[in-house]
């Protein structure tokens, strides 16, 4: 088995708080009509900031820089549970999404809602709130693999002006396609999503590389 | 006897203090002490040859092979505990040592099983469960397990009762016997009576001496300096607080 896999069975037994999974059911948040659920994404990242909490009160950067593995090995295994919970939580709303648009497209509540709707603009804010918390939070915890207070407050931040954009854009004329319940055949809409699928990925993957260079530079 | 550590020329700046010019060696099967008062540089030693910081100047060898090349190599062949340090409080051992274990392609359930029993540790436990000396036996247990040969220890007595501290000591002896290096950082000098065969005397960051402790206590006899390691220190260590006073 190969270094990154057995580290990441060590972020899942030993370093992950269980805060961090229960908090991927708030991708339920998905259903909830007259209610901003992109902050459902804001708490599935609190989750995880829970992780590194345990993390940093449980010596855990300590023990695996002593195990025979290479730092940057320990820097590909935060991010891998990082993505795993992001991408279970990603999946929970785009199942829930999903049924939204085939079976939900014309419910009231969800047609008079003056709130975002789950569709694939949703699906993709949620990917580029997730992909901020790996920017800012994360790739910014290992500037000292200690310190994380002011990374957090300013992915907090950044990720409510997200949010607050994706509540006013589609009240703007022109753009209230962005919050269709019956978005299914539009293309514009996969476009969207593809966008914050290749934004999601190429963050995620640059702001590990520059992790990586960040922690072979700290002294512990 | 093989050389299991060699240190030579070692240094690391900080913008308040500088570890400079360190150089020792460690045979298999010695153990020695690494003394010197509180923030003469201990710590900072350790941790430089345990890669854990980056150094300005210096080599590190492990086996004959430099540490920069070898790390991962070289890991499976040490063991650290630190003395207050301990992982994951609230996890139970066993649940801790199933994850270390596949780290180790040497790991020998059979060895964990003779320390567990000869330290009296209980696998159900939690760290936080554990007393300091405890913990100590426990990162021993873990290194001696995937067959370290050399062990260092960043102060593993202090904080200790003076019967746990001796049963320690008498474990050192013990592994030592058996061929286990050990590299243990101390201020306590009557452990380095009990059990050491050499020392490495760090001063302020500067090495104040590294060899057989019988020489350095010959040495310093025949200047008049003092006949144990104690008033040898304190002859170093109160002579500079005369000097600031002065």
């Amino acid at each position: 088995m190969k270094n990154s896999r057995k580290l990441l069975g060590k972020e899942i037994k030993l370093a992950a708080s269980p805060l961090s999974w229960l908090f991927t059911a708030f991708a339920l948040m998905t259903l909830i009509p007259g209610y901003p659920i992109l902050v459902g994404s804001f708490f599935v990242c609190l989750g995880l900031f829970q992780s590194f909490q345990s993390s940093r009160e449980n010596n855990d950067i300590l023990y695996t820089v002593l195990l025979p593995v290479s730092k940057t090995d320990a820097v590909k295994a935060k991010y891998r549970f990082v993505v795993l919970i992001q991408m279970i939580a990603f999946a929970i709303s785009a199942v829930i999404t999903l049924l939204r648009l085939t079976l939900m497209t014309k419910a009231t509540p969800y047609v008079t809602n003056p709130m975002m709707n789950a569709n694939q603009a949703f699906l993709a804010y949620m990917l580029v709130i997730f992909a901020l918390f790996n920017w800012l939070f994360l790739c910014g915890f290992f500037k000292t693999a200690y310190k994380f207070g002011a990374s957090f407050i300013l992915f907090i931040v950044v990720s409510f002006i997200v949010v607050i954009i994706g509540e006013v854009l589609h009240h703007i004329p022109g753009l209230e396609f962005l919050n269709g319940t019956d978005t299914l055949c539009d293309k514009r809409m996969w476009i969207i999503l593809a966008a914050g699928i290749v934004f999601y990925v190429l963050v995620t993957f640059v702001s590990c590389r520059v992790a990586m260079k960040r922690f072979e530079r700290v002294d512990m | 006897m093989g050389k299991v550590l060699s240190v030579s020329g070692l240094r690391k700046e900080y913008p308040k203090f500088t570890l400079d010019n360190i150089s020792f060696e460690i045979d298999e099967g010695m153990i020695m002490g690494l003394i010197g008062r509180n923030g003469a540089g201990k710590t900072t030693t350790i941790k430089s040859i345990l890669n854990l910081i980056h150094t300005s100047a210096g080599e590190i060898q492990y086996f004959g092979k430099s540490l920069n090349e070898h790390e991962a190599e070289i890991k499976h062949q040490i063991g650290y505990a630190g003395g207050a340090v301990d992982y994951y409080k609230k996890k139970k051992i066993k649940k801790i040592i199933s994850v270390t274990k596949t780290f180790y392609s040497d790991w020998d359930d059979e060895a964990y099983r003779k320390y567990m029993d000869l330290f009296e540790l209980d696998e159900d436990k939690t760290p936080s469960e554990l007393s300091e000396g405890m913990k100590v036996k426990l990162n021993l247990t873990m290194a001696l397990s995937h067959g370290a040969k050399l062990l260092i220890l960043d102060e593993p007595t202090s904080g200790l009762d003076p019967v746990s501290r001796d049963e320690l000591l008498e474990v050192f002896k013990l592994l030592a016997g058996k061929g286990v290096a050990i590299l243990f950082s101390t201020h306590i000098t009557s452990d380095l009576d009990k059990c050491a065969d050499s020392i490495t005397y760090i001063r302020k960051g500067q090495l104040q001496f590294s060899g057989t402790m019988a020489d350095y206590i010959e040495k310093c006899k025949s200047e008049g300096i003092g006949e144990t390691l104690e008033e040898i220190m304190l002859h170093y260590e109160k002579e500079n607080l005369h000097e600031k006073f002065a």
